[in-house]
């Protein structure tokens, strides 16, 4: 028997048929003062699903899961935890646990004995304690640390404890409050496949407030998008990157150039200063104005051609900039005194071309996301900010 | 940052307590063995000798020591329970916003002086003093209050005078645990008093014997409050001191009668934090946890092979090299 096999969601009686596990956010509003945090939100977490509310600070994503928990009560709507309604049931009494954004571990308790918390609050004879703890510790890989205390352990095995110790008790549901921010970019992306990992092994829900988009779309079955307390989209990881339902999140999931304009070609086209970028359907029919979104990667860049004709799809510009991120390179064309455009190339077939020189960029129709100009989510930027 | 530069930058610390803390106390200690030399003198050291130690374990002395460490230890206990409460509903219930005004509100009283203020709750206390009519008018009490020269009034201007001392450092050790690690006990299934007892209070030690130092201390020490308000029933060491240095002018009996203070002082404090130790020893040894060394225990169960794969990380160069 492996440790996983009984760190396990324990079966719970449902009143609505929903499955142990299953989380329901229905209708939901939190109001801090004026300030609306969560506006009317609805969303269905399945059990055993992982879930990740992506937002930047200030959508409301943090406040949704502490809502989960129990450290917030909704103004109005009503959250279900495996089919129960959680409203006024304190922290303390909810089939949840939480792992916390800075760990929030018990500094004066060994590492042990911060697994062994939760249990001594469930009554848990002693000797069971210690066999739970140790399975908790092997989970995670810390059993040899079991006796330190937290402080002397560095930030990703704190982690490794923070998870043990809500794991240990078996809840329906798991609440993770970034808890990989504080974490360097190797150990994050080690620690995001095994909690992957751990997920799928252990069929508990996981849902995972985050502002980062790689690691949304890294872990998660599915992801919110959440933008002023409500949720944009709902979509698994292709779905989001590929066909965002709105600007917000095209410009939020990965990057996007944004060309702005007043559409033409029925609906099918926006007709920017720099450039008329066409997509394959009339999705803007019968609007005025619109804005057309290429992912940095879906732009090919050369040195511009001397007979330079007005084309589709192709912007012309000055090299600003040639940057190496790694696996990719990336270049910073300028259009014009209003717009820039960044391109990205796979390293081994990266043009080589000379800061300052004309270089035309080029993108396939079906690269072109289209959408209304009224849309504001993308205002202030021509980019999403850069992926760290 | 050198060794040495780092000690350079301890003088003045050092020099601080040897002037005002060590120096005082080793002239006080030098004296209570000496003896009063005649009338116009106030102490001489050419004969030394336990004889004022003797001489100022009188009857007398016995029995205003056993008031002193009643009111010590009381009124210490008192401010506990008074400030705790006091102190955890600032650092935690409050809104943030008002904790300035309620540490401001809290430090009030400092800013009259301490004779002052206690002669005001004799004037309040006294048989015909505005409370006493008032209570008599409502009709909640029969006769004149009498409470003025008693150990009650006593407690109440202890409670008074040292509770900002009590109030501030437990203030700022419950401040200094945070919201995270409460929310995360209470995630853990740990009710209210659960949460207070096994996270925000041992957390906050540091401060309740910060507090309970700095009134136990000077309190053992103050006998304006017991005199202003206790009278004859109020008499306190330290009085006893101050009249052997200034009326008497026999600081060598008033030395030895500090060394003993000091001592006594000393012995209730070690005696407090056994006992404090004592009784909390059962829940200590109950919540505690070792699952003991790893290289003696069994080897951890297998995990999946799928994690343990993430987790070998590539050998170094270097012993691919050598082996």
């Amino acid at each position: 028997m492996t440790s996983a096999a009984t760190i396990e969601s324990k079966p719970t009686t449902s009143t609505t048929g929903e499955a142990p596990g299953t989380v329901v956010v229905d209708a939901v509003t939190k109001r801090y003062g004026n300030a609306t945090a969560v506006d009317g939100m609805s969303l269905t977490i399945e059990a055993g699903e992982f879930i990740s509310l992506l937002g930047p600070s200030g959508c409301g994503k943090t406040t949704t899961l502490r809502m989960i928990a129990g450290f917030e009560q909704p103004d109005a709507g009503d959250i279900r935890v495996s089919g129960r309604s959680v409203l006024g049931v304190p922290p303390y009494r909810r089939d949840v646990n939480t792992v916390f954004q800075a760990y929030a571990l018990f500094p004066h308790m060994s590492v042990a004995e911060n697994v062994a918390y939760g249990l001594q609050q469930r009554r848990t004879p002693r000797s069971e304690v210690r066999d739970r703890v140790v399975e908790a510790l092997d989970l995670v890989q810390m059993r040899r640390f079991a006796d330190r205390k937290p402080t002397q352990l560095s930030g990703g095995q704190q982690q490794r404890i923070a998870l043990a110790r809500a794991l240990v008790n078996r809840p329906s549901v798991l609440l993770l409050d970034e808890p990989l921010g504080a974490l360097d970019r190797q150990l994050r992306e080690e620690m995001q496949l095994e909690l992957k990992l751990l997920q799928s092994r252990l069929g508990i829900t996981f849902v995972f407030v985050t502002h980062d988009q790689g690691e949304a779309l890294s872990m998660s079955d599915r992801i919110a998008i959440m933008r002023d307390g409500r949720i944009e989209q709902l979509a698994d990881a292709d779905t989001v990157y590929a066909r965002p339902a709105s600007a917000y999140v095209a410009a939020f999931v990965g990057q996007q150039n944004f060309f702005r304009g007043e559409v033409a070609e029925g609906g099918a086209a926006v007709a920017s200063t720099h450039a008329l970028v066409r997509g394959t359907a009339p999705e803007l029919a019968g609007l005025a104005n619109g804005q057309a979104a290429v992912r940095p990667e879906f732009v090919e860049i050369a040195a511009a051609r001397s007979d330079a004709s007005a084309e589709v799809n192709l912007a012309r510009g000055t090299l600003l900039g040639v940057s190496h991120l790694g696996e990719t390179m990336q270049y910073l064309v300028r259009l014009g005194d209003d717009q820039s455009l960044i391109v990205r190339r796979p390293t081994p077939e990266a043009p080589n071309l000379t800061v300052g020189d004309p270089v035309e960029c080029s993108w396939r129709a079906e690269s072109v996301l289209l959408f209304p100009a009224d849309d504001a989510a993308s205002a202030g930027g021509y980019v999403a900010p850069p992926t760290a | 940052m050198s060794k040495r530069s780092g000690a350079a930058l301890a003088i003045p610390a050092w020099a601080w307590l040897l002037i005002f803390f060590v120096a005082p106390v080793a002239m006080v200690i030098w004296f209570s063995f000496g003896y009063k030399p005649g009338i116009f003198g106030t102490h001489a050291n050419d004969v030394l000798s336990f004889d004022r130690y003797a001489e100022a374990m009188s009857p007398t002395f016995f029995a205003t020591f056993q008031n002193t460490l009643w009111v010590g230890i009381a009124g210490t206990l008192l401010c506990l329970v008074v400030g705790l409460p006091v102190a955890y509903w600032m650092a935690v219930k409050a809104s943030p916003a008002r904790r300035g005004l309620l540490v401001a509100l809290v430090m009030v009283p400092f800013w009259t002086n301490f004779l002052v203020r206690t002669i005001g709750w004799q004037v309040i206390l006294a048989p015909e003093g505005w409370l006493s009519t008032t209570l008599q008018q409502v009709g909640l009490i029969g006769g004149p209050l009498d409470i003025l020269y008693t150990r009650g009034a006593v407690l109440l201007g202890v409670v008074y005078n040292y509770l900002p001392l009590m109030i501030l450092p437990l203030f700022v050790a419950f401040d200094r645990v945070g919201p995270p690690l409460r929310e995360a006990s209470k995630d853990l299934g740990a009710g209210k008093w659960t949460t207070f007892f096994r996270v925000t209070l041992p957390l906050a030690r540091p401060g309740v014997v910060a507090g309970v130092l700095l009134v136990f201390i000077p309190l053992m020490g103050d006998y304006i409050t017991a005199t202003v308000l206790g009278g004859a029933k109020g008499n306190m060491v330290g009085q006893l001191v101050a009249s052997q240095f200034q009326t008497a002018q026999n600081w060598a009996l008033g030395s030895a009668m500090a060394v003993l203070l000091i001592i006594v002082i000393m012995l209730t404090v070690a005696v407090g934090a056994l006992v404090v130790w004592l009784v909390t020893l059962p829940f200590r040894s109950r919540n505690r946890l070792v699952i003991g060394d790893a290289a003696n225990a069994a080897p951890a169960r297998p995990v999946t092979t799928a994690i343990a794969a993430i987790r070998s990380r590539p050998a170094p160069a270097d012993e691919e090299v050598s082996a």
